[in-house]
């Protein structure tokens, strides 16, 4: 098999949380955490500004055989369907990849991380904030 | 076409020109400025690899994979990258070289990039693509236009491939259907044109069809870099005025307008 390449970066367009992070400060912030867990970071793709879109996150999992994970830059930008998002985590992992979240800090490397990630969606999805 | 009496003959034919294709090539209006952008992006790039600076830029750029691997394609890329950025004449003469145009299909007052980007493509390499998409998708305004300037010929497959206006609804229609980038650009690919442009021209093309590039299979490199222009006081979107676009030209009427106060004071 050729050698992997790297982590390839996930920044968005659409508000997250309600909060609007410019790209390349969002780059910024993937670039250093790829830095302090020493991975080798990749150009990041941005996901499209349309509601509900994730062709550009397909795209990344269909070029995960040529990578060793992904980075996004924040767990809460994987889809608010958590079957789609079971089936992503399935993806990276069957590929032998891992899936990192730079602002909280959280990697998924293997199945017993995926609760922890669904907890943390889960509670977002509920509880409010003042 | 609307407004075409205030217009010259040859402002309404580039204009038209833009609708129809969604782009326009012209030689560079400035081709001294183009051909030092072109010289100091061969130093910088020899400078890179540890070998002396030569005097055919062309060659040296056009030539490049002989010299670099994919590896190290992107450390190569952003050395040049942040070398040009940092010349204080780049970015003026990078507008001047599309001046005219700009301010055909655009307007006067203007905002800028704030850096040029910068693309190589090894031939053979798939490292450096860029799937299927329209620049608004990710967050540019339906406003901007891309000047999109090559430093070697380009031609087919070492060029990039735009989608004409007549097809770009009809395609948009249909990608919700769609799962990936990829899968946009099979659905795409018997309409989508690679455009030829030779050394010392420019393009300027409407960013809101859908563009992209493939595996360069020609025998050269292709190095082309490409920046983002508007109108000043039109509609943004997420990237913003400061961040990511600074103003190159206001003219005396809206300074004098945005500063402006109407008398106060009154108690009637």
């Amino acid at each position: 098999m050729a050698e992997r390449a790297g982590h390839r970066g996930y920044i968005g367009a659409r508000p997250l949380n309600g909060s609007r992070t410019p790209q390349h400060v969002q780059n910024i912030v993937i670039r250093d955490y790829a830095r302090r867990k020493n991975l080798h970071y990749l150009l990041s793709a941005a996901e499209h500004t349309m509601p509900s879109s994730y062709m550009v996150l397909e795209d990344i999992l269909d070029e995960l055989p040529r990578l060793r994970g992904l980075i996004l830059y924040s767990i809460f930008m994987l889809p608010p369907d958590e079957a789609r998002r079971r089936a992503i985590y399935d993806r990276v992992l069957s590929e032998g990849c891992d899936l990192h979240a730079a602002v909280e800090e959280i990697t998924l490397s293997s199945r017993d991380n995926i609760q922890a990630v669904e907890d943390i969606l889960l509670v977002n999805k509920f509880a409010t904030i003042l | 076409m609307t407004d075409t009496a205030f217009l010259e003959a040859d402002e309404q034919a580039l204009a038209q020109r833009f609708i129809d294709d969604g782009f326009v090539t012209t030689p560079a209006d400035h081709r001294a400025g183009l051909d030092r952008i072109q010289r100091r992006a061969a130093e910088l790039a020899a400078d890179y690899l540890k070998l002396p600076h030569g005097n055919d830029p062309y060659a040296m750029l056009d030539t490049i994979h002989t010299r670099v691997s994919v590896d190290d394609l992107n450390g190569l890329r952003l050395h040049v990258f942040n070398g040009l950025n940092a010349e204080p004449w780049f970015r003026p003469t990078y507008f001047r070289l599309a001046r005219s145009t700009i301010e055909t299909i655009v307007g006067n007052e203007l905002c800028m990039q704030r850096r040029v980007n910068l693309s190589i493509q090894l031939p053979g390499d798939d490292s450096s693509l860029l799937a299927t998409h329209s620049d608004v998708w990710s967050g540019d305004s339906p406003f901007e236009v891309v000047v999109w300037v090559p430093l070697v010929d380009v031609h087919r497959t070492k060029s990039m491939y735009l989608l004409p206006p007549s097809l770009n609804g009809d395609m948009q229609d249909r990608m919700a259907s769609l799962r990936s980038a990829e899968e946009l650009y099979q659905t795409i690919k018997p309409h989508a044109t690679f455009i030829e442009i030779p050394y010392g021209h420019v393009m300027l093309f409407n960013q809101t069809l859908m563009h992209g590039n493939r595996i360069n299979e020609e025998a050269g490199s292709r190095w082309s870099m490409n920046c983002r222009f508007k109108s000043i006081m039109s509609p943004y979107a997420d990237k913003r005025f400061g961040e990511f676009f600074e103003p190159i030209l206001l003219r005396p009427a809206t300074r004098v307008g945005m500063q402006y106060k109407l008398p106060g004071g009154f108690h009637g």
